[in-house]
């Protein structure tokens, strides 16, 4: 046990600094890990996104490059496109002019020309002259073209641009007419930029991009794009081109100017229309014309954004699905944390109770052995007095006086050993949980007269005082186990006595409070005494069993230590409350509270108006004790009005009857100053008449003043406290008193157990030897069966009337008590049924009771064997007989 | 809690899985040839119309009442316009309507937008297809009819009745504690008060719209009078003399420019709102002319700082619109002739014709349109529903007036006296009789 014990503590211990080491690597884990996981997070996430962004940068600028690549290639491919339409149209007007050299007539020629789409205006001057013919048939001059650039297509010089008379911006190439070596003639021929038209893209970067061809030295817009609105259609030359699109800086103008005239290609960035836009200029023919236009960086740089985006999305999910598992991972830990904190939790909880466990089994061991000593030594002490009067007894036997000391010091010795019994029996039953309360009606008078009984002769014999005290208490019929409540209330009071020093006080107070419901009645019971007290330690344990203050005073008095925890119990069992204070040599005060049913209605004031009574005088000086028998008599329907003195009390009798009243009874309190209750009686006495009941009331015995009394002409005595019951109790045997004695003397002659005949079942020697030798002392005979069997036998073979009762026992070999009541109730003749069949067992608890009812039994009578109770149930059976 | 989170997270993973295999996933092509292009014929409708310069922020300017009726009618064909456009860079280039002339006799484009002089002549040269087929033409008034039937065509239809005004500030009359001029004598009083207080010019002018001043006082009497039909009939037939109409308008010219009311060198140059705009803007200029939808146009006079009223021309009858209409044509040789007419029907239809009403907040050719006008119009709109107006073209008079009035104020402007332009007249409708 104690290497248990040992491995136990051990075990707590190491797992506690396991749980402390634990505990620290978490809270350092916490404080110290952190930070610098978070760090070390966002470190790693401040890499990642820097790569990402330089790999999305280069990706950008790779892209952005090969775009503006592509882009330079595409107006590379629009200008390899205008200049050989230029080329062709060029190659075409030499040929045609050498076929024009060779034709007599090229004036004819020319006019009966049709135009074309392209050349819209064929038109012939011969050498010496200044006009010439066209062949839309008016007459030509060349005043109007300008030739002043010095471009050229082909070889042959082209004009500047300008605007024909079919409203369209148009350009005109001469070429010399050669013949014979000699310039004979000019042919001019009119190209219109609208032929360019079809040349250039219909959807430039997906209409993003604009392509305008202007013409450099007017840097006039000659052809604007297809696919322009309204609002963005007023682009007239590149001044207007720098005006719409906000390129305002000086140098990027004088930058486009020096590109211009140096007949070279320019791009450059600027914003357009909020939008990063990349702006070129594309010299075609040698500068002749540009290309212009812009378009958007984000048209041009589509798939770089696209993988970019991509590469932002993917980044972007993986960060998601990260974050995600980091929450998780976090809350899987957090569980896991928890987990374990509730598994510590538990194991230290299990760890705590295990501790407890032990030190209640400790405890109860020590309890256990404490009371296994204090049983011994209660046990020996009392038996060792019975065995040593025995041996005294022996000795003495032939001296009577002897033997009648020393017998009532055995069954003195025997009476508290059969106690100590009870309460150990007691205590099982209660804490196995086969206590039943057996519930019934009671009053409270009978109650508090039947512990007053028991208490008041133990306090006296310790010259204590006892005081009882009822006070508002309206309902003394109650249900409950009365005899439990007895119990309680001798417990408590009976170790008051004990634990209170000769010539103290004692008081048992029952008060009425507030009732909860109208079905119960809520009762106080203070039982205080004077006496040596109690150490708060002890306050403690008072209710644990097996325990008894102890100390050099109250070591001296015999005791179980089980009354306490039995009153408890009970307590408990009924609803109740129960609580103590107390201080060393001062005293003690114990609290029960209990609910108690108040039975259904019964009519007191019926008994009243049978006996006339209906108006009473309370003499008493205590005025709370005059006012409470005032309200419970006025709640039994009964006028009772109030004297608080002698004197008083003959004033109102006297004017009473100057009015023609008078009272029914008259209760007179001893006790009185000035004029005490016998002496009262007596004047009243003199003025009342004979048919007026005088009652004296007193808390002290009635003997000591019943012969004063009654020569004062007090025709009864009520005890303290005043009950309803008890007065009526003292009406009704005042006015039967003739019938009473009469029956008295009855029931002594037939309590009388002579010629009695009886069978025995005891399978128990000595007790069925003890038996014989009481029946024989109080005349009876008897008829010994060993078991339950051979007193069927012997019941059955005996003939009719032979046995008046049985005394069955109920634990017997063969047969037991039960088994031989039934089969005896069983049994076909006349008297089976009738014959009285009294269980006699020292199993004498209340289900012990039940059962012997059950089995076919009339009563039951406890060992150890009472005579007096013995007498008194035979002659309730045996009467009926 | 953390089921939920588990369940969110696990939908939210399903999703972005869901989306990024969606996103990625490409529709194999089962064709061999790779290249997929569109070979419907796109219907293609060619408009020539006069642009305004493009603003900087062109992209957030908001749609003219023209593009949005373009854009219905492109919609509702399911065709596309491409404009084009031309706008001269100074006075020395050709003009709009010279270009417009040019490109209609060349065939160049199919529907072109016209000045008044221009449809007459387009459309006496027959080179203007009949519009008056069109379902639509029913809803359109007689006076917009009879002002573009040339020789019993329809050959134009505009989507506004143009109304010429003055438009003056009114804080600047009010600060000289003017009122608004009704007559011409009103308006040179008016115009000595602004030039003595150091007003240089008090009228800013235009190349364009002078002649509204000669034509208002013109033919104030004939177009409020009861016979009308009668002068137009004799002016037709040579019996009376358009000069003698004119004369009185020329000389009340000729007055605002000798008094310096009126810079005619700069108006000779000035293109329309953009020469004289920028003055009337910034306050320096009290009277300057303009259509009505100016007044509703940010781009023109449509977001002012001071109290602007429009107005009619002063004449001895009092304040006078002058109505003019330019107009829809379509070339009767067109490349796209029948789409063409169809966008046309679609352009003079009640709702496209309200759209563009609602929008400039003008007047429509159309009888069952009506519209709300600001409140600076408010007294131009009176007197035109009033019927008090002169029509500044009129395709019944055998002599183009629009047109032609502008070319010879032109003169005046470049320095030719007022019997030099009369002479000019008696000369056009010389050319007319014969």
């Amino acid at each position: 046990m104690i290497l248990l014990k040992y491995c136990n503590v051990s075990r707590y211990n190491i797992s506690k600094k396991v749980i402390l080491k634990v505990k620290k690597r978490h809270k350092k884990g916490k404080s110290g890990n952190g930070p610098g996981l978070i760090l070390s997070i966002l470190l790693t996430f401040c890499i990642l996104g820097t790569i990402v962004y330089f790999v999305a940068r280069r990706i950008s600028s790779e892209m952005s490059q090969s775009a503006i690549s592509n882009l330079s290639e595409s107006l590379e491919l629009v200008r390899g496109t205008i200049e050989a339409i230029l080329d062709k149209e060029a190659e075409f007007q030499k040929l045609m002019a050498q076929e024009i050299s060779v034709m007599g007539n090229p004036e004819k020629f020319i006019q009966s020309y049709s135009g074309s789409q392209t050349m819209v205006k064929i038109s012939y001057i011969a050498e010496g002259t200044t006009k010439g013919v066209s062949n839309t048939g008016e007459e030509f001059t060349a005043e109007e073209l300008d030739f002043s650039s010095g471009k050229s297509v082909g070889g042959l010089p082209v004009s500047t641009s300008y605007l024909n008379d079919m409203g369209t911006w148009a350009y005109t190439i001469k070429c010399p007419v050669v013949r014979n070596g000699r310039e004979t003639a000019v042919l001019y021929i009119e190209y219109i930029y609208d032929s360019f038209d079809e040349a250039l893209p219909s959807s430039f970067y997906n209409r993003k991009a604009t392509l305008y061809i202007m013409d450099a030295k007017s840097r006039r817009f000659v052809l604007k794009p297809k696919g322009l609105k309204e609002r963005t259609l007023g682009h007239l030359d590149l001044n207007d081109f720098y005006r719409a699109n906000l390129i305002l800086e000086p140098e990027i103008q004088e930058e486009v100017s020096q590109c211009i005239r140096t007949q070279r290609d320019i791009m450059f960035y600027h914003t357009i229309q909020q939008k990063d836009s990349l702006i070129y200029m594309w010299a075609v023919n040698e500068g002749a014309v540009y290309l212009v236009g812009y378009v958007p960086i984000e048209a041009i740089q589509r798939e770089g954004d696209a993988v970019n985006q991509n590469i932002f999305i993917v980044v972007f999910v993986m960060l998601v699905a990260f974050v995600i598992c980091c929450i998780l991972y976090f809350l899987n830990n957090r569980q896991q944390m928890r987990y374990r904190k509730e598994q510590e939790r538990e194991r230290e909880l299990h760890n705590q109770q295990l501790a407890e466990a032990l030190q209640a089994a400790q405890i109860a061991s020590s309890s256990k052995t404490t009371f296994l000593s204090n049983m011994s030594h209660d046990i020996r002490t009392p038996m060792n007095a019975i065995l040593g009067f025995t041996i005294l007894l022996a000795k003495d036997a032939d001296n009577p006086g002897k033997v009648r000391e020393y017998t009532k010091k055995i069954t003195a010795s025997g009476q508290h050993l059969l106690s100590l019994i009870n309460d150990v029996l007691d205590v099982s039953k209660i804490e196995s949980g086969k206590v039943v309360l057996t519930i019934g009606e009671f009053t409270l008078n009978n109650m508090v007269s039947s512990v007053d009984a028991i208490i008041r002769p133990m306090a006296r014999e310790k010259g204590q005082e006892f005081e009882v005290l009822v006070s508002g208490v309206k309902q003394e019929h109650l249900i409950g186990d009365e005899t439990r409540i007895n119990q309680i209330l001798i417990n408590l009071l009976s170790n008051a006595v004990k634990y209170t020093q000769e010539g103290g006080n004692i008081w048992l107070r029952i008060i009425g409070l507030g009732q909860h419901s109208s079905q119960y009645e809520h009762i106080r019971i203070e039982v205080e005494d004077n006496g040596y007290g109690m150490s708060q330690d002890y306050l403690e344990v008072i209710f644990d069993a097996f325990t008894r203050a102890e100390n050099s005073t109250t070591n001296k008095v015999q005791g179980t230590g089980l009354g306490m925890a039995i009153t408890k119990n009970i307590v408990e069992l009924m609803g109740g409350t129960i609580q103590v204070s107390s201080q060393v040599d001062k005293g003690s005060l114990f609290i029960v509270e209990l609910d108690l049913r108040i039975p259904d209605g019964k009519s007191d004031e019926q008994f009243w108006q049978e006996n006339k009574i209906h108006r009473i005088l309370v003499v008493d000086d205590e005025t709370d004790m005059g006012r409470n028998i005032q309200m419970l008599m006025e709640d039994a329907g009964v006028q009772a009005e109030l004297a608080f003195c002698g004197e008083d009390a003959l004033c109102r009798i006297r004017s009473a009857q100057e009015m023609g009243e008078h009272y029914d009874v008259i209760l007179l309190d001893w006790k009185m100053p000035d004029m005490d209750g016998i002496e009262t009686a007596r004047c009243i006495r003199k003025i009342v008449p004979d048919g007026t009941l005088i009652l004296l009331l007193s808390a002290h015995d009635w003997d000591e003043i019943e012969e004063d009394a009654v020569g004062a002409g007090i025709q009864g005595f009520l005890t303290k406290p005043f009950f309803v019951s008890a007065f009526k109790e003292k009406i009704f045997e005042i006015n039967t008193a003739h019938d009473q004695e009469i029956q008295a003397s009855e029931n002594a002659k037939e309590h009388s157990l002579n010629g009695v005949h009886f069978l025995v079942a005891e399978d128990n020697e000595i007790n069925s030897e003890i038996l014989e030798e009481l029946l024989e002392v109080e005349g009876a005979v008897c008829h010994i069966a060993e078991n339950g069997h051979l007193a069927v036998e012997a019941f059955k073979n005996a003939p009719p009337g032979t046995f008046d009762a049985i005394l069955m026992d109920v634990q017997m070999p063969v047969m037991n008590g039960y088994e031989a009541t039934l089969a005896i109730r069983s049994l076909e003749r006349e008297d089976a049924e009738t014959i009285p069949i009294i269980a006699m067992t020292a199993n004498a608890f209340a289900e012990d009771v039940r059962d012997a009812k059950d089995a076919g039994m009339n009563d039951h009578i406890a060992k150890p064997i009472d005579m007096d109770i013995v007498r008194k149930t035979l002659y309730k059976y045996l009467k009926e007989k | 809690m953390k089921r939920n989170f588990i369940k969110v997270s696990a939908v939210l993973l399903v999703g972005a899985a869901v989306y990024a295999t969606a996103a990625c996933a490409k529709e194999e092509a089962l064709d061999t040839n790779l290249i997929h292009k569109d070979q419907g014929v796109e219907k293609v409708v060619n408009l020539f119309t006069p642009v305004e310069k493009s603003n900087p922020n062109a992209g957030n300017v908001a749609r003219t009442a023209q593009e949005i009726s373009i854009m219905e009618a492109e919609e509702k064909l399911n065709l596309r316009v491409e404009y084009r456009s031309y706008t001269a860079e100074d006075y020395k280039e050709k003009t709009y309507d010279d270009v417009a002339l040019d490109r209609v006799r060349s065939n160049m484009d199919d529907v072109y937008l016209l000045n008044p002089d221009t449809i007459q002549v387009l459309g006496a040269e027959g080179q203007l297809a009949d519009l008056s087929g069109l379902d639509n033409v029913k809803n359109l008034r007689e006076v917009v009819k009879a002002a573009n039937m040339v020789n019993g065509k329809l050959v134009a239809i505009p989507q506004e009745v143009v109304s010429y005004g003055l438009f003056v500030n009114q804080d600047m009359f009010d600060d000289y504690d003017l009122e608004l001029p009704q007559t011409p004598d009103d308006l040179l009083e008016c115009c000595r008060v602004f030039k003595k207080n150091g007003i240089e010019t008090p009228i800013g002018a235009n190349r364009w719209w002078l002649e509204n001043f000669v034509l208002a006082q013109a033919y104030a009497d004939l177009y409020n009078g009861d016979t009308t039909d009668e002068e137009i009939a004799a002016l037709n037939s040579g019996e009376a003399k358009y000069s003698d109409y004119m004369r009185a308008g020329f000389e009340y010219l000729q007055e605002l420019i000798d008094l310096e009311y009126i810079d005619a060198e700069t108006a000779y140059t000035y293109e329309a709102i953009e020469g004289e705009g920028p003055d009337f803007l910034a306050q320096k200029t009290p009277i300057v002319m303009a259509y009505w939808a100016a007044a509703n146009a940010d781009t023109a006079y449509g977001d002012v700082d001071f109290n602007l009223q429009v107005i009619g021309f002063p004449t001895k009858l009092g304040q006078m619109p002058v109505v003019s209409m330019n107009g829809y044509g379509v070339g009767v040789k067109a490349e796209h002739l029948e789409d063409a007419m169809d966008m046309m029907n679609v352009l003079m239809s009640d709702q496209t014709l309200q759209t563009y009403a609602d929008t400039n907040q003008v007047i429509s050719p159309s009888k069952n349109v009506e519209v709300d006008c600001r409140d600076a119009l408010k007294p131009l709109n009176a007197k035109i529903n009033e019927g008090v107006y002169v029509l500044g073209s009129n395709a019944n008079m055998k002599l183009e007036q629009w047109g032609n009035t502008c070319l010879i104020v032109r003169s005046l402007l470049k320095g030719a006296s007022v019997d030099e332009c009369m002479a000019e007249f008696d000369k056009l409708q010389a050319e007319t009789l014969q």
